[in-house]
């Protein structure tokens, strides 16, 4: 079957042991304030246009005849800065798991792998299955996700993983709704089955000024966790430059930026 | 107290104001009708003897040249006559050498001067009479360790550490001062290891301390370097090789080694230029030191492979003793020393000219038949070039000779410029004209002519989705196959006017911006004059998914007949090198490379952000330094177009 990706980032040195190849699942459930990766969010493929460089010739805006470039309402094949494209591209499983495996024998030699991530890997649960299970036993495969999925979706996922990243950011309930948009309540049960489930993992929590970072919320954190490996992340302040390309607006750290100077 | 020294040096520059500039000579030496052995010796007394002692109260290393200019010892009336009968290589001089050090250090100047000839000897005694004024000025300020150093070296053989540091400087400080340039350092850790290893068994230094002499020994690389101007300011050649495998396969990565790595981390100075040799051997841990100096921004360490370059340097000829003591001359072509002799970058094919001109002269022929006139094309192209050079002639060098225990090799090399811009041309059209026929050859040969103003499209197209080394597709890589083995096969068995052979290269030195200022837009969607990547690295505009790709890409080929050198090159932003994690990885990522039989890479740490501010305020980054195509300069010092090029290379971050 066919999944929407929006990014392959090869050597990404933060995202789990060894040097991996991180794949980037489009569309995310959550829609937390911080977000850095906005172009994750929208399920659908959809328009990516840098900024930076723009002549302002005009020639996207042309009307072209490739098909790939209606639904994008601009021409993707014209720019000479090479600034307009579009974020998701449509990957069957076995051509990106053949991709994926090019770099195998590099990826065991240096005990590094694959990471899914997003986007929120789970939101294309049976698409990360079936690339899964082309890549088991081949190469080291991990994920990073919210676990904002229900019981089953999620287990099905995480346990054909060597690691799972799951991210707990708020313990409170109505925080989490307030800056994630969803409930904690699944996300919570899933760290509960997690913990116990034998498999190798690690919480993580972004450390975002005044709302993740209390000191109550990082205590309640470490009551969920437990005896897991839990991992605070410091945040990019430059996390926005994107949301422009998407057609966006970063609301967060207007006005705030003095925070992180 | 390297602080010290480094500002004096380095940033307040105070030993630059008793310089003194030497009137010309060459008149007077023609109207003598002077020998051109005499001319150089006699210019070598006479600068000698201009030269005022100046020792810095704390400096361990002494010697520092006051003479800032070196007038030609020719008229322009002689050159144009020489030149008649003669091919003359850049300035005329000889350049580009490593010379034997390690033999005269542990002879001493007196035991050499018996078997020298009458101008050897004069300069000899120069030298001599220059290094005693500095012991009576050492005398005279109360230093009386560096009178000690002075006593010895250079009349009588090197007892310690110091002395034969000393003493390689008294010899480096000469070879300028005759004229030669591009003066390597060599195998320094390897040759100065005995009597380092001799010190610190004997407990004369602590590793604090040798670290320190080290260091002021480096900062005697900067001291003069400024007068050594090659192209650019900081192109001057002094390239030190650390590491490496022994005749016997062991491999010789040292204390000595690590100190060198350590002490330019610590000074974070464009000399000497670091060349770490590593193989299959190598552990990682090495890898990681070396990225621990990637990290602050040099540009170097640059690593060649012995796993690669000892073989392909046998298949040209060379002994494997030779081979395996290879070291790199000013950028990256490999040369022998001690007995090298050879012209490592006396031409350079313009790779993407050439296949231009094949694509527009065969496009409406067959795939193949455009292939085999290439390959005629590729070789008359290396005839031309091969042809033109005859009679090659030197001003003589006296004491460069004296370093030298023959001239055993005497190849020429022959750079290749722009070899993935012409594979990526070859691969765009054999897919869309060929292959896919998407595009007529009309279309292609008349966006050309216009430099794509009227085919926007087709610009796009062939500029960014189109195959390219560099970004995993295979058909690019083996047009680059294609274009290694024709250009290895060109120069195969030919010889060269000294009775050397020709060798096929992978560098570019400066012809990455000068080829490709006079060639029209090319098929693989670059513009009329655009710039091509350096060296055997990507086109500027390829789109590469990340270094991992990269380095498969350009070692997808056996490089073992292009031994010229020039290598691969990768940039990453600064940021990656934060941790001691990314280091390991990047430190993974070189082994990777070296794994897969790549021959030579350059990894450098960009600040983009900081070359923006240093063009609009050059006065405040006087000390950012960046990694051109072989060496490494101050970004301020350098002309604009330099300057661009560096800032427009693809960095990998985080």
């Amino acid at each position: 079957m066919k999944g929407l990706i929006f990014d392959i980032k090869e050597f990404a040195v933060h995202d789990g042991e060894g040097i991996r190849t991180t794949v980037f699942l489009k569309g995310c459930p959550l829609r937390c304030v911080w977000c850095h990766n906005p172009e994750g969010l929208s399920p659908k493929r959809e328009l990516y246009l840098k900024q930076n460089g723009c002549l302002g010739c005009g020639l996207c805006r042309k009307p072209c005849d490739h098909p790939e470039c209606q639904e994008i309402g601009r021409c993707l094949h014209i720019c000479p800065k090479n600034l307009v494209s579009a974020a998701g591209v449509e990957w069957e499983a076995e051509a990106l798991a053949e991709k994926l495996l090019k770099h195998k024998s590099f990826s065991n030699s240096m005990g590094g792998g694959i990471t899914l991530s997003g986007g929120e890997p789970l939101l294309q649960a049976d698409f990360c299955v079936e690339l899964l299970t082309l890549l088991k036993g081949q190469v080291h495969t991990a994920i990073e996700t919210s676990g904002y999925a229900n019981a089953e979706t999620f287990q099905k996922v995480v346990t054909l993983c060597d690691f799972v990243y799951m991210d707990v950011k708020l313990a409170d309930a109505e925080q989490h709704k307030t800056y994630t948009g969803v409930d904690n309540k699944i996300i919570l049960e899933n760290a509960a089955w997690l913990k116990q489930s034998g498999i190798r993992h690690t919480f993580r929590t972004p450390l975002i000024l005044n709302i993740t970072d209390t000191e109550e919320n990082l205590n309640a954190i470490k009551t969920i966790v437990g005896d897991s490996t839990w991992e605070k992340l410091s945040y990019n302040p430059l996390a926005g430059a994107k949301y422009a390309s998407v057609g966006r607006i970063y609301g967060f750290l207007n006005n705030k930026m003095e925070w992180y100077n | 107290m390297i602080d010290n020294l480094y500002n004096y040096y380095v940033v307040n520059r105070l030993h630059r104001n008793v310089r003194i500039s030497v009137k010309e000579v060459n008149t007077e030496y023609s109207t003598l009708n002077l020998s051109p052995e005499e001319r150089m010796t006699r210019r070598f007394e006479y600068l000698t003897s201009l030269e005022t002692p100046r020792i810095h109260p704390l400096e361990q290393i002494v010697l520092t040249r006051n003479v800032s200019n070196l007038p030609d010892v020719l008229t322009e009336d002689e050159w144009a006559e020489i030149k008649k009968d003669h091919y003359i290589h850049e300035l005329g001089y000889v350049s580009n050498l490593s010379p034997d050090y390690a033999s005269t250090i542990s002879l001493g100047l007196l035991k050499v001067r018996e078997t020298a000839d009458a101008y050897q000897v004069r300069m000899i005694d120069a030298i001599i009479n220059l290094c005693d004024r500095y012991k009576a000025e050492a005398e005279k300020m109360g230093r009386a360790d560096v009178v000690e150093v002075l006593s010895q070296v250079p009349r009588y053989p090197a007892r310690n550490f110091r002395e034969a540091l000393q003493f390689f400087r008294i010899l480096h400080f000469s070879l300028w001062l005759e004229g030669d340039y591009h003066n390597t350092v060599g195998r320094f850790d390897q040759y100065m290891y005995p009597y380092f290893q001799k010190d610190m068994e004997a407990g004369v230094y602590t590793r604090e301390t040798a670290l320190e002499l080290v260091e002021d020994f480096f900062l005697s690389f900067n001291k003069d370097s400024d007068l050594y101007v090659g192209v650019q300011q900081g192109d001057n050649g002094q390239s030190m090789v650390l590491g490496g495998i022994d005749k016997d396969g062991n491999d010789c990565f040292n204390l000595l080694s690590e100190l060198c790595l350590e002490a330019s981390r610590n000074l974070k100075l464009i000399d000497p230029k670091i060349n770490l040799r590593v193989s299959k051997k190598t552990p990682l841990s090495i890898y990681e030191k070396g990225t621990e100096l990637t990290k602050v921004g040099l540009g170097f360490p640059q690593y060649s492979n012995d796993d690669v370059v000892i073989k392909g340097l046998e298949r040209l000829g060379y002994s494997y003793e030779d081979a395996v003591n290879y070291v790199v001359a000013a950028c990256w072509e490999f040369i022998i020393p001690g007995v090298g002799n050879d012209i490592a970058n006396i031409g350079a094919v313009n790779f993407p000219a050439v296949v231009d001109k094949v694509i527009r002269e065969n496009i409406n022929k067959d795939f193949d038949t455009l292939i085999a006139n290439l390959k005629k094309e590729i070789t008359a192209e290396c005839d031309k070039i091969c042809e033109s050079i005859h009679d090659v002639w030197f001003v003589p060098s006296p004491f460069m000779d004296l370093l030298r225990g023959g001239k055993k090799y005497n190849n020429f090399g022959i750079h290749g410029s722009g070899i993935a811009s012409a594979a990526d041309a070859l691969a765009a059209v054999k897919k869309f004209v060929y292959d896919e026929q998407k595009i007529t050859p009309e279309r292609l040969i008349q966006a050309l002519d216009e430099n794509f103003t009227n085919d926007p499209e087709l610009l796009h197209l062939l500029r960014f989705e189109a195959p390219k080394m560099g970004t995993g597709s295979d058909e690019a890589d083996e047009m680059g196959g294609l274009l290694l083995s024709s250009f290895a096969d060109a120069l195969d068995g030919k010889t060269n006017c000294m009775g050397g052979v020709w060798r096929a290269g992978t560098g570019t030195a400066m012809y990455y911006l000068w080829h490709a200022r006079d060639l029209g837009a090319t098929a693989d969607g670059r513009l009329a004059g655009e710039p091509f990547g350096t060296n055997f690295s990507p086109s500027l505009f390829a789109q590469i998914p990340g270094p991992v790709t990269d380095i498969e890409s350009f070692t997808a080929n056996d490089l073992t007949r292009n031994m010229n050198g020039g290598p691969l090159t990768l940039e990453f932003s600064a940021s990656i090198f934060q941790s001691q994690e990314s280091i390991q990885k990047v430190a993974t990522l070189i082994k990777y490379f070296v794994e897969r039989g790549g021959h030579q890479l350059q990894l450098n740490a960009v600040n983009l952000d900081a070359m923006k501010e240093a063009q609009a305020n050059p006065e405040l980054y006087r000390q950012l330094v960046v990694r051109i195509w072989g060496w490494s300069a101050y970004f301020v010092e350098l002309d604009k177009d330099f300057q661009d090029h560096v800032m427009a290379r693809q960095e990998y971050s985080v």
